[in-house]
């Protein structure tokens, strides 16, 4: 069985890199990666210098002077430009329209002693940098009244606003020659970045491949070639070896990527960061998501005769490809809680979002990953088995595409 | 000795009976013709040779293999839709499908080579399967089918859409390969084809063999009552006349069915026209064809 299966294995593989979808993949990660610093040297370089004019309707009388001397003071980009008004609301919306103004901000007469009343108007609701920096300006000028009515001074004052700065740190190790190692500053980058940049690498690496595999079997169904394979392999060696066909590809572009990552982590310090055990899995998670994925996506292209057919069978599939990403949020909050615990340990899920934990220092007890891989290993073999004899009998099937119902029948014919 | 053996072999798809209790043998080094109307069960049984279909009961035996897609490799099949990679070249597709069936990469680019040359497509080894026209990629899928050197080759409906000067190429081809001791099975529609080229004849109608034997032998069953005639008057002349049956018009001449004495016929006939023509002969395939399935058998004419 196995040599035909690799000679399969082999043309696809061969088909899969000739295509230009390949080769942009491998130009895409570094374009991406370059294209985002290049982005944000731009963005900084071509800083926005618009000045954000805007009026000041101040009934209280004691903001307006204040907004002015700190618009003044400021320094940053885009320059901000108060002017007081004593229009009506109206004219003023009408001169924000016309885009002579930026906003207007309207003081209410007891703001100083209530901070209550104060209302911002623009066009641009999603721009919040001005409205901020007004409410900041202002809890400044209402908490220096409240200072001098109470008599505090400007001493005691920054005294009642010291704020408890709470650092995170791991733990503290102690050595086998019992020495102490003091505990590390916890560090976002490894903790946080690096196993989620993993798990979305393992993820866009699976979702590359295995969709792939239902357009590639589909199409050979409706150019009548699978009837011409199916001739000189049997039908599961033929899925067998295309799903390894893909795997091979797949893993020539992961071993581009994560080599092509630690390069850049090298070089910015992060890479004696990256738990080993990531790299170590990384490899065979992604081999069982896409031979899980890949099955499921190969037993629909089989099954169907029409791309539109497919599409709607692909759904539920999706859904399932998806469920690492409804929750991976929660599991690298807390990647031991019971909540992570369970989720990772659903097989379709199993390699994404074990990998979230592994990443995440001190990682899931050894025997979570070992029932995870076992697990999906598991599960992975039914996919494989299952989708096998969906292949087989779909292959070669022609006319309506079969309901879920008779597809899992299928499964289960002899 | 039989290169392909099958006893009683059934097989169902759902209510429906595909092939029901089909046995025949097929004789080593000859050229056997499948004939049937659409979905009478040919490509059903084609399928169960190459294993690409279980069969529900019965014994098949391929080359000497029973039960097991073991002689596969011995075996080149042509199905009824051609299949090829649109993206790859003809030289890579020949060698992939060589390659399937245990030839070595340099053996199948130079058996390839040999017989692209031959079908005149040796331009056309390193150009993609998209550039060929619809007869040009057919003779690849020939070729596909052939390159392996099998001891058995299998052809579903190989003429269909080539042109006279390629459909010659191809019998020419089909018949050196029998010389070289290759068993052909070839499922077809076209009776004059199968009657040229056929050893053997069967007939599959509702999943039921219904002819099976050398192409004298199966004429012979179906008697002496056919006569090719031409008379002044055309087929109009001959409709009604006493114990004349079904008349085909062939253009220059009709062809009919006749029960009674062909010389009492022939007098009727002089009497009323002029005889250009008058022959008792053996009823064609078409006819024996169209005398089992019927108006079925319409649909495939």
């Amino acid at each position: 069985m196995w040599r035909k299966a690799w000679r399969v294995a082999g043309a696809e593989f061969s088909n899969l890199v000739r295509t230009k979808a390949f080769i942009i993949s491998i130009v895409l990660m570094p374009v991406l990666m370059g294209g985002a610093i290049g982005l944000q040297i731009l963005l900084e370089e071509r800083v926005d210098t618009k000045v954000r004019r805007f009026a000041v309707i101040d009934k209280s009388g004691a903001f307006a002077a204040v907004i002015e001397q700190a618009a003044a003071a400021r320094k940053e980009n885009p320059p901000f430009a108060p002017e007081r008004s004593d229009s009506d609301v109206a004219a003023l919306s009408s001169r924000v329209r016309d885009g002579d103004l930026f906003a207007y901000l309207v003081i209410g007469e007891d703001a100083l002693e209530t901070g209550q009343g104060v209302t911002y108007h623009s066009d641009s609701p999603t721009y919040m940098d001005l409205s901020r920096w007004l409410g900041g300006v202002m809890t400044h000028r209402i908490q220096e009244h409240a200072r001098e009515s109470l008599g505090i001074s400007v001493e005691d004052r920054r005294k009642l606003n010291v704020r408890a700065r709470v650092q995170a740190y791991g733990l503290t190790t102690v050595t086998e020659t019992g020495e102490v190692k003091a505990a590390e500053k916890i560090d976002k980058i490894a903790t946080f970045v690096i196993p989620v940049a993993a798990m979305w690498l393992l993820f866009m690496l699976v979702m590359m491949a295995a969709p792939m595999q239902l357009n590639i079997v589909l199409e050979e169904k409706m150019q009548r070639i699978s009837e011409v394979l199916v001739s000189s392999v049997s039908a599961f060696e033929l899925f067998l070896g295309k799903l390894l066909g893909t795997v091979f590809a797949s893993w020539l572009l992961s071993v581009l990527y994560i080599g092509g990552l630690s390069v850049v982590a090298q070089r910015f310090g992060y890479l004696d960061k990256i738990p080993v055990s990531l790299f170590v899995l990384f490899l065979p998670f992604q081999l069982m998501a896409l031979l899980i994925f890949g099955s499921i996506f190969s037993a629909i292209g089989a099954a169907c005769s029409e791309i539109r057919d497919a599409q709607s069978l692909m759904m539920p599939a999706m859904l399932i490809v998806m469920l690492p990403m409804f929750v991976w949020m929660q599991v690298v909050k807390e990647p031991n809680s019971t909540f992570s615990t369970v989720v990772s340990l659903i097989p379709p899920a199993t390699p994404f979002l074990m990998m979230l934990r592994v990443g995440v220092p001190p990682g899931p007890p050894l025997w979570e990953l070992v029932l995870g891989v076992v697990g999906a290993t598991a599960f992975t073999l039914f996919c494989v088995w299952a989708a096998g004899k969906v292949f087989r009998i779909g292959v070669l099937s022609q006319g309506q595409t079969p309901s879920i119902r008779k597809l899992i029948g299928w499964v289960f014919s002899k | 000795m039989s290169a392909v053996t099958l006893e009683g072999v059934s097989k169902r798809f759902g209510a429906v009976h595909a092939v029901d209790a089909l046995s025949l043998e097929v004789p080593r080094g000859s050229i056997y013709g499948f004939i049937g109307p659409n979905g009478s069960g040919k490509t059903t049984t084609l399928r169960m040779i190459l294993h690409i279909l279980l069969a529900d009961a019965g014994r098949i035996e391929v080359l000497g293999e029973t039960g097991t897609r073991a002689a596969n490799d011995r075996i080149g099949y042509l199905p009824e839709e051609r299949g090829l990679y649109r993206k790859m070249t003809v030289q890579r597709v020949l060698t992939y499908y060589a390659g399937l069936k245990g030839v070595r990469a340099r053996d199948a680019r130079k058996e390839s080579a040999r017989w692209l040359e031959r079908l005149n497509l040796g331009d056309w080894a390193n150009k993609k399967v998209e550039t060929l026209s619809k007869g040009m990629s057919q003779k690849v899928q020939f070729i596909a089918t052939i390159v392996a050197r099998p001891e058995l080759v299998i052809l579903d409906e190989p003429f269909s859409g080539l042109d006279p000067v390629n459909l010659e190429v191809l019998r020419e081809v089909i018949l050196e390969l029998r010389d070289n001791g290759a068993t052909v099975i070839f499922s077809t529609h076209d009776m004059s084809k199968a009657e040229e080229l056929c050893d053997f004849i069967f007939m599959i109608f509702k999943g039921r063999k219904v002819l099976d034997g050398t192409l004298d032998s199966i004429q012979a069953q179906y008697g002496a009552d056919t006569l090719r005639v031409r008379v002044e008057g055309g087929h109009k002349l001959l409709e009604g006349l006493d114990g004349v049956g079904s008349v085909r018009d062939f253009g220059r001449y009709q062809e009919l069915r006749f029960a009674g004495d062909p010389q009492e016929l022939l007098r009727t006939l002089v009497a009323k026209t002029r005889v250009e023509r008058f022959e008792l002969t053996r009823p064609s395939l078409h006819d024996i064809f169209q005398r089992i399935a019927g108006p079925e058998a319409e649909d495939v004419a």
